[in-house]
């Protein structure tokens, strides 16, 4: 079974009964590990379109739970079930949870590491204290605000308010959650959040293959916010020293933000400064000044001595990224795309109003990336399979115009490894008509 | 990538049913058990059939049975007409399967399981009318279609799925208006099963409440034997689970009921 991955979060959607003789056709420990290796930082179950399961059935999956996560450092459990689920699963398990269990996957994303939003006012209960104070502290961390309630009544009380939350959680459990360094993606910089102590750990905490592919993809500003970081270590010294001259090679720059060096030896922010990383108090002091933000790398993605230009290779593969773009719309359209003149020149999109664009990277023997700039008309056409319904509502156009991008991404890369050209792809990205301009 | 024009062709493609069968149909449903018997010894095809599905330990036979006679004698009018029927519905199903992982054998269990089970919860229900034990024989026409149209874009499937949870029978929906259970009709009115075949088949999509309170209520235990077998490793592992979504609020109010039948514990 495949898992679906969103917003850094990959989940597999087993349908009907689920019992010790079956689950191991559902999934497999190889599907898992597949899904952990697309950079996800939460592998769930959805129990939604379950309608019965029992002990023996949900033993199995929480042994690949255990497994996957102690190697990997993910979080892992299941979500999208109902009370009596829930409870049902707290029966079997009482005091010996130690997976994660989300009421939603809207939930989930609340603490996933790859959050998209923040600022999200979010509703709290649980029974269990330390589970309240828990959960609280890890929305906070994600720049949510938790309004946590102390007891059922009050949670109902303030449940019934219309529209006064985003999000409520109840009938959720966080178990040992993935101790993954988050990563978000503000404009062209990618931003890292590390916390308390650094040490020798980073190195497993640290998604480097992330790093490394951002990277590859043109991203020239890495930012590591370490506002709650409370001391650092030699190890995790030597480890940011050695980003630092990675990132060097490709004329990339690594901030520090917020961090302080009460508890740090001073000695250390000099070392990190001759490796060339920047130091800074807040974090509108980069991301508030454009200027600054230029001249750091972020005004662009692919600016840079690494910049990529056309080369022979690209050109006598380009028809074939031009064929997987044609036979993606034509699958998602059911109409007929006709290929015009296939010509070379530089971005110039005139009437950014009513253009949207998604984007996807790839790299490995080639590099790159392949944009889809669509007028917003047809990029509602072209994504009528994946929406299914007639809407106006842009984050909705623009997530599934990344789901498209997405298999056109999938496409080249079968393409390509016909050719025996083997590559990879990154997430994909969208830009807004009149913001996230596509030629920045 | 599927098209109105496909669907066409796939739906044109189907044969008439062949004059035996519907002589051996026609005959049973008058209850002419030993006429019937003699016409359906005359397709070898047919008699194999039977033989091989009735043998199956889902119908409990001690001793290998072999005669049609005998069959026809052992099952009754509804079950033989069933099985007609089912044979009917192997005739459309292709000699290699790509995109789910079956075999012949495993369609046939797969058959027989449904068919069995669907006896079951009709003598629960108190329900004995021929039609309605008939109807599940139209169910696995639904895969047998999503076979035969998605087939040769594998794929394309496998891609668009990676991203967005679609299950075939919405995919179809989308593109071409119509989905796999308005082809499972079509096939019926070719083969001139009594339309409530139809009903209950497309209510048993999850998608399509039937207006008729008994073929909707009939609709959801289809839906929920279809899921709780398609739940069977076999069928997990021929990729069969999800072909279609399972409609868990559609079967919510039978489910209790449903779990005591099959002894679910």
């Amino acid at each position: 079974m495949r898992a679906l991955v969103k917003n850094g979060i990959g989940v597999f959607s087993p349908q009907g009964f689920l019992d010790g003789n079956n689950v191991g056709a559902f999934l497999s420990i190889e599907d898992i590990e597949a899904t952990a290796k697309l950079n996800v930082d939460m592998v769930l179950v959805s129990l939604k379109k379950v309608v019965f399961f029992n002990r023996n059935g949900l033993d199995i999956f929480v042994k690949m739970f255990t497994k996957v996560r102690a190697e990997k450092h993910i979080t892992v459990g299941f979500c999208d079930y109902d009370e009596k689920k829930f409870k049902a699963i707290n029966n079997f398990y009482k005091n010996d949870t130690n997976f994660s269990l989300f009421a939603t996957q809207e939930i989930a994303a609340l603490f996933s590491s790859s959050f998209k939003n923040q600022n999200k006012n979010v509703l709290l209960y649980s029974e269990d204290k330390s589970q309240r104070s828990a959960m609280a502290i890890e929305l906070h961390d994600s720049g949510h605000n938790p309004i946590i309630t102390q007891t059922e009544e009050e949670f109902e009380k303030k449940k019934s308010v219309e529209n006064a939350y985003d999000i409520v959680i109840e009938n959720s459990y966080l178990g040992q959650t993935g101790n993954n360094v988050a990563t978000r993606v503000t404009g062209n910089a990618i931003i890292y959040t590390v916390s308390s102590f650094l040490d020798t750990e980073i190195g497993n905490m640290f998604n480097i293959a992330y790093h490394n592919n951002s990277l590859n993809v043109g991203f020239r500003l890495f930012i590591f916010d370490a506002y709650k970081v409370i001391s650092m270590n030699v190890h995790a010294l030597n480890f940011f020293s050695r980003l630092a001259s990675s990132a060097a090679e490709y004329n990339a720059t690594i901030c520090f933000v917020g961090m302080t060096f009460e508890k740090t030896p001073i000695a250390f922010k000099e070392t990190l400064e001759d490796s060339g990383i920047m130091f800074y108090d807040q974090m509108d002091d980069i991301l508030g000044n454009k200027e600054l933000l230029a001249e750091l790398g972020a005004s662009s993605a692919d600016s840079g001595s690494n910049r990529r230009v056309i080369n022979k290779v690209m050109v006598t593969e380009l028809p074939r990224f031009i064929d997987a773009t044609v036979a993606t719309i034509e699958m998602m359209t059911n109409a007929t795309a006709i290929k015009e003149a296939a010509q070379v020149h530089e971005i110039q999109i005139e009437n950014h109003e009513d253009k949207i664009a998604s984007s996807i990277g790839f790299y490995g023997d080639i590099d790159g990336m392949v944009m889809l700039i669509f007028p917003k008309d047809i990029a509602k056409k072209a994504c009528q399979l994946l929406i299914g319904e007639e809407t106006n509502d842009l984050e909705m156009i623009l997530d599934t115009l990344a789901e498209l991008v997405n298999i056109v991404g999938g496409k080249i890369k079968t393409l390509l490894a016909d050719q025996h050209i083997s590559v990879d792809i990154t997430l994909p990205r969208t830009y807004p008509g009149n913001k996230g301009r596509a030629e920045s | 990538m599927i098209t109105n024009e496909k669907i066409n062709h796939f739906i044109d493609k189907i044969p008439p049913a062949p004059k035996a069968l519907q002589a051996t149909i026609m005959l049973l449903n008058s209850g002419e058990l030993v006429k019937a018997a003699q016409i359906a010894e005359t397709d070898l095809a047919l008699k194999a059939y039977l033989k091989n599905i009735v043998n199956k330990p889902i119908y409990g036979f001690r001793n290998e049975v072999s005669e049609i006679s005998q069959i026809f004698g052992i099952l009754g009018v509804s079950s033989s007409q069933q099985t007609v029927y089912n044979y009917m519905m192997t005739l459309l199903s292709p000699d290699k399967w790509i995109l789910f992982n079956l075999k012949a054998t495993s369609f046939h269990e797969l058959q027989a399981k449904l068919s069995r089970r669907w006896k079951q919860i009709l003598e629960h229900l108190n329900i004995d009318d021929i039609e309605m034990e008939s109807a599940i024989t139209l169910l696995p026409a639904s895969i047998i279609v999503s076979e035969a149209l998605f087939s040769d874009k594998k794929a394309d499937v496998d891609l668009l799925r990676s991203v967005n949870n679609l299950d075939l029978n919405t995919i179809l929906n989308r593109l071409c208006g119509l989905d796999l259970f308005d082809i499972c009709e079509k096939i019926s009115q070719k083969w001139d099963m009594p339309p409530k075949i139809a009903q209950i088949v497309q209510a048993s999509s999850g998608i399509k409440p039937a207006s008729d309170e008994e073929l909707d209520k009939l609709g959801k235990w289809m839906h929920l034997l279809l899921f709780y077998e398609l739940s069977q490793p076999m069928f997990i592992e021929a990729g069969l689970n999800d072909f279609i979504e399972f409609q868990i609020d559609y079967v919510g109010d039978i489910y209790d009921d449903f779990a005591t039948l099959m002894e679910i514990a």
